[in-house]
């Protein structure tokens, strides 16, 4: 009981950002409560339903990619199992996205442990690309697979009413909310997880692997759990996924682009901060839409919006490795 | 903050004021269109893109010597001379991002309708988007046929779709063993009994290869090889060997226009020759996949809806080709015709249901006919039925031929001829596939 | 059994074109401990030149070869000195995501500069002439050569870095970057050379590729995961073990895609995992 309680004020205690911070980020945050009653533009709920499913990716890739340092390709298969669970539980017996989701995500993590033991035996480029190898294996064996749609990919049947335990509903402000919820459960979760043993035993191993092992830490095994917990949050996300577009298909939703999406956010906005993924997914999914929007359907300019894309990539990687983060990590030593 | 908070409200107060006034009568009317228009199917975006333009173009401009009642409308007569304004979307063949950019139209620029969205997968995720708030879609190019067999009410498709096309190759088949096809005596049915099919590993090579395999054994043949292929993928060579080896007398593709290439290029390079090599539309039917390949493209057979000749039965066609030409630098294919009578199908429709209210546009998309004479499309008119066949929303009048890449003395690149059905055909049908020299 | 041999020669053939591919990419890896995405861009962008030589001013495929060649240095050289150079101070993740904005750079200046079209190449001395062997084997000239290109040109590229003095230097760099800096090896002139070289053999397989294949801004997007899987399974940074993955790469592909074309690439993917998890530095490498 102790230890739950403990966990939960580490999870609700952010009094180690400074109070300028703080108040930033509470503003932040009664902004994204009051958003859809602000904005009315549908496309922008769709954009910020986006960008908060893109923190949430984020954020569980940063445990493993971040805390862990171990740079990690292949999350959208995570994605994908708990994406095709739920899709396949309300098309076979229609089971509510409720039961489901848990489910989906418990595979994913199953999946995590039968894939990281092996997996982690690499270290570097190599663990890279392995992780790139297997997820696209895994994409090649859905995507031929009848059972599950294969090409055709599952459409998920319509209820007609909106209906809670399937998450239907008509208009975009629900899942905006369900989302948010979602967001700000990973968002303590994260806060306690860097508070954690785990979170600095991580630290540990990613600043000196040799030196970690001599302090007692089990490498392999702590870069395991990492990566089961990132696979979690992806695979919550993919659930929501499902029942959101209701259609998919494994190249919406295992897709190697995919994963590198998810990694590159958290990168772009500070990989080992608590801000830095939710940061880069709030630059780099609103520039995505809004630039492809805006230039993608314009005549002679093909292309453009993903050059500019691009270029910004390319700026934050060479001017400030550690991200966006890293920059307000300066302003702060400056000042104190 | 503050100076946020005063931008926001004057924005806000804006915003209003501009919504707010907009509901007098429509000077302009909405439609939104979401086509691949770059990423890998930027080729094909290009044109379907400028088929649907010009369709507009004749809609709001007078334009002489075009036989359409429409050419003479500036504007929508049925809502008071509105002209249709298109907002171009690029979904980049992502489903996820074809359903977004459906909600943008929807909501924020409050479109009227969706035209779209030429990949069958993300089709499918845009009218899953129109059918939950209720608006209008109307999809000119993709083939895939459950798409009109989930009963959405928002949702009709002018083209015909791959079983009425697989059926047509079929058919074209045995009329060749009957001696019907012009310069081509009787087939031996040996010749061509043996199928091979080589399917592009999505939702339309994959729907398209069961189609077809379904299908063989009722008109009596063969299905010898199904393959499915990435069409991005950096080597075809074991796929065309698979298939030679399984000696087919006729191989039927399902390929993107980079893959029939490659095809046909590794066909050359391994002196590959079957009795006839059929492509469904796609990537057989591009001016693309005629270029690329050049002489040897000559012989190819595609399923097709239309093919530049056409003009020569259809005044109307030819004159809107020519429109078409002068835009594009190339002629009509089956993908920009239909685009083109997509959006006129549209007009149409929004004219007929005399308000841009979603109700009435379903009523009058529902009791739409729009004769053949008045379509550049070789069918009998458009008319959206078919729940006898479990279908809603689908075009019953479309139908699709056969046509085959060609050369003319002097050219270098060839060009479509008709050659099924057989009544239409606008040359000589060449028997059997050229062996590569 | 002819079919067996026809699927081994074209596995062959295909695979002796993706360890070229592969090459630059192992050199790059091996100096600096770089993986580049915009790998498969360079291809293209060689592609893209041996075609306007094609079209423009007529040169065969064959002879335009030094033309991409240059246009690889060139390509490589800036992208060192441009962007590279700063990528290095950051860790594995930010190098990574630096070169995947260069390649999304590349490609759709590419498609805003060339447009989206199919292209290629109709003319050529290679084209469409091919031999059988024994009446079973069919050998494509237009892959045949490029194969032996493949090979000459790691001939070369080996010789080069084991028996010169260049070789050596950059041979130094790649085993400890500090300690030849002391001898008087300018680290950074030796990445620069590296990326010369990559990018120059990478233009070279795209050139010999028009011969083939079609060109689009895409298309390097085909080759990047192969050319991945390829240094990762020889081992990263070596030569020879490019060489080799690249050949059973191309066995695998087309003997599993004779008889499951779906799955062709899916057991090239699961084969590296497998080796790589017991052989965790690939077949040949020596490298962590």
């Amino acid at each position: 009981m102790e230890g739950i309680k403990g966990a939960i004020k580490d999870a609700l205690d952010f009094s180690d950002f400074p109070k300028s911070e703080r108040i930033g980020i509470i503003i932040f945050y009664i902004y994204l409560l009051i958003f859809p009653w602000v904005v009315s533009s549908s496309f922008a709920r769709a954009v910020m339903i986006q960008f908060l499913l893109f923190a949430l990716y984020g954020m569980g890739w940063n445990t493993i990619g971040g805390y862990g340092g171990q740079v990690a390709l292949g999350k959208a298969q995570y994605v994908g199992i708990s994406a095709y669970t739920v899709a396949m539980m309300m098309i076979l017996f229609n089971i509510p996205f409720w039961v489901s989701m848990p489910i989906g995500v418990f595979l994913a993590v199953l999946w995590s442990f039968m894939i990281g033991y092996p997996l982690f035996r690499l270290k570097g480029h190599y663990f890279a690309i392995a992780t790139i190898a297997v997820s696209l294996v895994l994409q090649d064996i859905f995507r031929n697979w009848e059972f599950v749609g294969g090409e055709r990919g599952l459409s998920l049947p319509f209820k007609g009413t909106p209906n809670f335990l399937y998450m239907q509903f008509k208009s975009d402000v629900y899942y905006y909310y369900f989302m948010l919820i979602f967001f700000t459960l990973g968002l303590f979760y994260m806060n306690w997880f860097r508070k954690s043993r785990l979170g600095y035993q991580l630290r540990a191993v990613k600043a000196n692997e040799d030196v970690a092992a001599s302090l007692g830490i089990n490498v392999r095994w702590a870069k395991i759990k990492a990566y089961a917990i990132a696979s979690a949050f992806v695979a919550v996300g993919g659930a929501f996924y499902a029942v959101y577009h209701m259609y998919i298909d494994t190249s919406s939703v295992m897709h190697l682009e995919l994963s590198i999406l998810i990694a590159l956010m958290a990168m772009l906005g500070g990989a080992a901060s608590l801000w830095g993924p939710i940061i880069g997914a709030a630059i780099l999914v609103p520039l995505d839409r809004y630039l492809g929007s805006w230039i993608g359907g314009a005549k002679g300019l093909l292309g453009l919006d993903l050059i500019i894309y691009s270029i910004i990539i390319m700026l934050v990687a060479a001017l400030e490795p550690r991200g966006i983060w890293g920059i307000v990590e300066k302003v702060r030593a400056k000042r104190g | 903050m503050k100076i946020f908070l005063r931008t926001f409200i004057v924005a806000l107060l804006l915003f209003v004021l501009a919504t707010g006034t907009g509901f007098a009568a429509p000077k302009e009317v909405k439609i939104g269109v979401i086509f691949p228009l770059s990423g890998g199917l930027a080729t094909t975006g290009k044109l379907l893109r400028i088929g649907v333009e010009l369709a507009a173009e004749i809609v709001n401009n007078k334009t002489e010597n075009i036989d359409i009642p429409m050419a003479k409308w500036e504007g929508i007569p049925g809502l008071g001379g509105a002209k249709i304004k298109l907002i171009f979307m690029d979904h980049r063949s992502d489903p996820a991002r074809g359903a977004d950019l459906a909600k943008r139209l929807i909501k924020d620029e409050k479109v009227v309708g969706i035209l779209g969205c030429y990949n069958s997968s993300v089709t499918k995720s845009v009218s899953t988007v129109c059918e939950r708030y209720g608006v209008p879609m109307i999809n000119s190019n993709s083939t895939s046929p459950p798409l009109t067999t989930r009963g959405y009410k928002w949702f009709w498709r002018t083209t015909p779709h791959n079983v009425t096309f697989s059926h047509d190759l079929y058919k074209f088949l045995i009329g060749l063993t009957k001696g019907k096809s012009k310069g081509v005596g009787k087939v031996p049915m040996k010749d061509l009994e043996r199928i091979a099919i080589a399917g592009e590993e999505t939702e339309f090579g994959a729907t398209g290869i069961k189609v077809l395999e379904e299908l063989a054994p009722k008109y009596g043949f063969k299905v010898v090889k199904a393959i499915k292929y990435r069409h991005q993928s950096p080597d075809l060579t074991s796929e065309v060997q698979a298939i030679r080896a399984s000696n087919p007398g006729v191989v039927a593709f399902i390929p993107y226009v980079s893959d029939a290439i490659l095809f046909m290029r590794t066909f050359k390079s391994m002196k590959f020759s079957p009795k006839i090599v059929w492509g469904q539309d796609a990537g057989t039917v591009q001016p693309g996949f005629a270029e690329g390949l050049k002489k040897d493209a000559v012989g190819v057979l595609t399923r097709t809806v239309f093919v530049p000749k056409i003009a020569e039965v259809k005044p109307v066609a030819k004159q809107v080709n020519s429109l078409f030409k002068k835009r594009s630098g190339e002629d009509f294919s089956g993908t920009s015709a239909r685009a083109f009578t997509g959006l006129q199908t549209w007009a149409y429709v929004l004219n007929n249901a005399k308000s841009t209210d979603p109700k009435a546009i379903q009523k009058a998309a529902n009791a739409l006919y729009i004769p053949g004479k008045e379509l550049i499309m070789p069918w009998k008119g458009i008319k959206f039925g078919g729940e006898q066949k479990g279908e809603m929303g689908q075009n019953i009048l479309g139908s699709g031929m056969i046509a085959q890449w060609q050369v003319s003395p002097g050219d270098t690149v060839p060009h479509l001829e008709a050659v099924y059905p057989f009544e239409y055909a606008t040359a000589k049908l060449i028997y059997p596939f050229p062996k590569w020299k | 059994m002819g079919f067996f041999l026809d699927a081994i020669t074209s596995g062959i053939l295909m695979g002796l074109i993706f360890s070229l591919i592969a090459l630059g990419l192992t050199i790059i890896f091996g100096v600096m401990n770089i993986v580049n995405f915009a790998h498969g861009e360079f291809l293209m962008v060689g592609m893209y030149i041996a075609y306007w030589c094609n079209v423009l001013i007529g040169l065969d495929p064959l002879f335009g070869l030094p033309f991409s060649i240059a246009a690889g240095i060139l390509l490589g050289l800036a992208s060192y000195y441009l962007l590279v150079r700063y990528l290095l101070r950051g860790p594995m993740i930010a190098q990574l995501f630096g070169t995947f904005g260069l390649m999304l750079f590349i490609r759709y200046l590419a498609l805003f500069i060339w447009g989206p079209n199919f292209r290629t190449v109709s003319h050529g001395l290679l084209m469409g002439k091919s031999m059988l062997l024994g009446n079973v084997v069919v050998l494509d000239l237009s892959k045949v050569v490029p194969a032996i290109v493949s090979i000459i040109a790691f001939f070369i590229v080996s010789y080069v870095i084991n028996n010169t003095k260049v070789g050596k230097a950059l041979q130094a760099t790649a085993l400890d970057a500090e300690a030849a800096s002391y001898m008087g090896i300018y680290a950074d002139r030796m990445n620069a050379l590296a990326w010369a070289i990559g990018g120059g053999t990478v233009g070279l397989a795209g050139g010999l590729m028009v011969n083939f294949w079609y060109i689009t801004p895409e298309v390097g997007l085909l080759f990047v995961m192969i050319a991945f899987a390829t240094v990762a399974l020889g081992g990263f940074g070596s030569i020879k073990g490019a060489f080799y993955a690249g050949v059973i790469i191309g066995v695998i592909e087309t003997l599993v895609g004779v008889k499951a074309p779906s799955f062709k690439f899916t057991i090239v993917y699961a084969a590296y995992f497998i080796i790589v998890v017991f052989r965790p530095q690939g077949l040949f490498g020596w490298k962590e």
